[in-house]
């Protein structure tokens, strides 16, 4: 009989123990007034990962009653786990999010919090922000999130090639072309280019859409609802890319943009289509002096050449948070202007918080980058989180196909049209 | 007494069974029932479309070529991995190399414990275009016109990423093999060789159908690796370029993870489950058998 129980209570054991491990998750504990805040970003990896680990310290130095508790994935995984982690019925209170299209679909699926009562109530803080990135995070007329770093693409040169070569900073197309040409006669890469990660294609094609496309047809287009991509102008846009593809160097397609930016910064590529956060990571590799050029004008192209490709980053609250004005807090204080200068200085991307990157904390290439952002008429978002995934995925893989010369503009037209139609139909 | 006798093995199969049930077949069964909805991980409702997404997955050419590709993956994998490693196998038996093979064996064995993901990695630089050790060896022996962009052309990326799987699983077959290999009397072989059979002979008459019983083990497990094939395209390629290195499981999982597609996502799930099946059930009545005998 004793050793029955024995048997037993080891039986009872093992399964206690094995169902306590699954039993994890519990809400984190308030008692007097202390409030414990979930907090996810995208930035598993230093410089941000620091930033953000002493943000947080010095947050909870001023705010004792208040925790919060971090988690980070990087990039690609983020997409995939705030998706999941926001269907679950204990979202993050505070999370990162792209701007539009990305942000969007949260706000859709009910999602985000509307942050329009906040804005309005801390004027003297909302009004610090760089405007322009505030409207990315807008939806029906209400703000969803908080940008926190702003970031825009233009083309990076290596000065000191393009001087021994004698050649100019190419202002319209048949100038980049023609430098490209210079360039690859004298053995240089003209253009650096990776889409093995194929994000990078949509970078591009963001830009010449947007030049290429009458606004007004951009945007109807670019609704889930009303896409048709029927105007000549995509096609047009994608030619122009090919037109390109003679320029970059071999097989874009088994290399990712990091080792693109690499042929870069080692001098082997005189061009590279940047980010302007990454003067940052190209600047310390560098023995050569470091130039900047806008994306040249096209002959006959509609959209205007004053709008920039680039999007703010930002965060938003979870529309199940328990504790919005904590949660508000910790925002308005990573997007204050000291925490802004520090993560200019620091990390190296641009706060969107007014007259954070000057003379003490950054160098005149950045000052001359950031100007960039904040004279441009308009911000255009990146493609890959402007328009639904599904007409991403066409225009991506088709591109990859493209340069391995397998599929042709209008193929790739087709196939986005399709997917185009199938949105419109799901979305009725 | 007796009859507690009777329970108690199934005392001890309890928390096993349980956590099967728990943690594989109601999950199974539930995939199954959310292939015939229309929903996203954070979509208010499950729209019912019945039999819709099947339809779509029919109709879907993306599906098709994951398929062909799985299909590839599943047959070089059988002429690589199961006969090549018996091969080997039967080699490190040998006399003459058996008082060397614990080193073979070892190295052989090696990749199979080293993670896939630094494996994927350490391809990436293997099959770089310019700096990699692949074309660098191959301009070196003088085959310029050989040196190709592997993983970005969409003719070669499939075939580098299998060849990167036979690699790294070789090994393990192999050790099956050469277990079942001990276990085949020596008597057969002197026989064998009294006859007058030369090495040759001697494996495809004693050697293969004496391990018959390990063939099926190893073709089970190579065949349904290849329909569930998951880290070694993701990594190495992530389907590109375009979707000529897609297979069934990674385009799965863009489908639930970057597209919300969550009930498609179920059906392929779903399709894979039952291919897996079928190609399980065809082996058995072929071999005959499911026992190691």
């Amino acid at each position: 009989m004793r050793k029955r129980f024995g048997i037993l209570l080891v039986f009872l054991v093992a399964v206690s123990a094995l169902l306590a491990g699954c039993s994890g998750g519990q809400s984190p504990s308030e008692k007097n007034g202390e409030v414990t805040l979930k907090f996810f970003h995208r930035w598993p990896k230093d410089p941000e990962k620091s930033f953000f680990d002493n943000a947080v310290k010095e947050f909870e130095k001023q705010n004792p009653k208040i925790h919060i508790q971090t988690e980070a994935v990087l990039n690609d995984s983020y997409k995939e786990k705030i998706r999941v982690m926001l269907g679950t019925n204990n979202p993050p209170d505070i999370y990162f999010s792209w701007s539009d299209e990305f942000a969007d679909k949260f706000v859709r699926g009910n999602k985000a919090l509307d942050l329009t009562p906040y804005y309005k109530e801390d004027a003297k803080w909302s009004s610090q922000l760089v405007q322009s990135q505030i409207s990315p995070f807008t939806f029906n007329g209400k703000q969803y999130g908080v940008p926190w770093t702003m970031d825009g693409k233009t083309f990076f040169y290596n000065k000191d090639i393009f001087k021994k070569l004698n050649i100019q900073p190419p202002r319209t197309w048949e100038e980049l072309i023609s430098v490209s040409k210079v360039l690859k006669k004298n053995h240089y890469t003209p253009i650096a280019f990776g889409s093995k990660a194929p994000w990078a294609i949509s970078h591009y094609i963001g830009t010449l859409n947007q030049r290429l496309v009458d606004e007004k047809t951009r945007e109807k287009d670019y609704n889930r609802a009303t896409g048709e991509f029927k105007d000549p102008g995509y096609t047009e846009a994608l030619e122009k890319f090919k037109e390109l593809v003679p320029y970059f160097n071999d097989h874009p397609n088994s290399i990712d943009h990091e080792y693109a930016r690499q042929l870069f910064t080692a001098g082997k590529a005189a061009i590279i289509y940047a980010e302007t956060a990454e003067i940052k990571l190209v600047e310390p590799g560098i023995k050569f002096k470091l130039g900047f050029f806008d994306f040249p004008s096209i002959p006959g192209e509609k959209g205007s050449k004053d709008f920039l490709t680039g999007a703010p980053e930002g965060f938003m609250i979870s529309a199940k948070t328990k504790h919005p004005k904590e949660a508000m807090k910790f925002l308005e204080f990573l997007t204050s202007k000291p925490m802004g200068e520090k993560l200019v200085k620091d990390v190296g991307k641009y706060s969107a918080v007014k007259e954070t990157t000057n003379r003490t904390n950054a160098t005149p290439e950045q000052i001359e980058a950031v100007n960039k952002i904040l004279d441009a008429k308009e911000m255009v978002p990146w493609f890959d989180t402007d328009v639904d995934i599904e007409i991403v995925d066409a225009y991506l893989n088709g591109v990859q196909m493209m340069l391995n010369g397998q599929k042709s503009p209008k193929g790739i037209m087709k196939d986005v049209r399709k997917a185009a139609a199938s949105l419109r139909e799901s979305s009725q | 007494m007796s009859k507690n006798r009777k329970l108690l093995p199934y005392l001890y199969l309890f928390p096993a069974i349980l956590f099967l049930i728990l943690f594989v077949y109601i999950p199974i069964i539930q995939n199954i029932g959310f292939s015939f909805y229309d929903w996203n991980a954070f979509s208010p409702e499950k729209i019912f479309v019945g039999l819709e997404n099947y339809l779509q997955l029919f109709r879907d050419p993306i599906f098709y070529e994951a398929l062909k590709n799985n299909i590839w993956y599943a047959v070089i994998s059988i002429i690589f991995q199961v006969f090549g490693a018996l091969v080997i196998a039967a080699i490190l038996e040998d006399k003459l190399v058996r008082r060397f093979s614990p080193v073979f064996r070892t190295v052989y064995f090696l990749p199979v414990i080293i993670s896939m993901t630094v494996i994927a990695l350490l391809f990436t630089f293997f099959y770089n275009p310019d700096v990699g050790l692949l074309n660098q060896l191959l301009r070196a022996i003088g085959l310029d016109h050989l040196a190709m962009a592997w993983l970005g052309d969409s003719k070669t990326a499939m075939f580098a990423v299998i060849a990167v799987s036979q690699w790294q699983s070789i090994g393990y077959i192999a050790m099956l093999y050469i277990v079942s290999i001990q276990k085949i009397p020596n008597e057969l072989y002197e026989a064998a060789e009294i006859d007058g059979a030369n090495k040759i002979k001697m494996f495809f008459h004693v050697t293969v159908p004496q391990t018959k019983e390990m063939s099926f083990v190893a073709v089970i497990i190579t065949l349904t690796g290849a329909f569930t094939v998951f880290n070694e395209p993701y990594i190495l390629t992530g389907g590109g370029p375009g979707n000529a290195s897609e297979v069934l499981s990674t385009y799965l999982y863009k489908t639930a993870f970057s597209k919300d597609m969550m009930g498609y996502a179920s059906t392929i799930a779903t399709v894979i489950l039952a291919i897996t099946l079928v190609v399980s059930l065809i082996q058995m009545k072929l071999f005959k058998t499911g026992k190691e005998g």
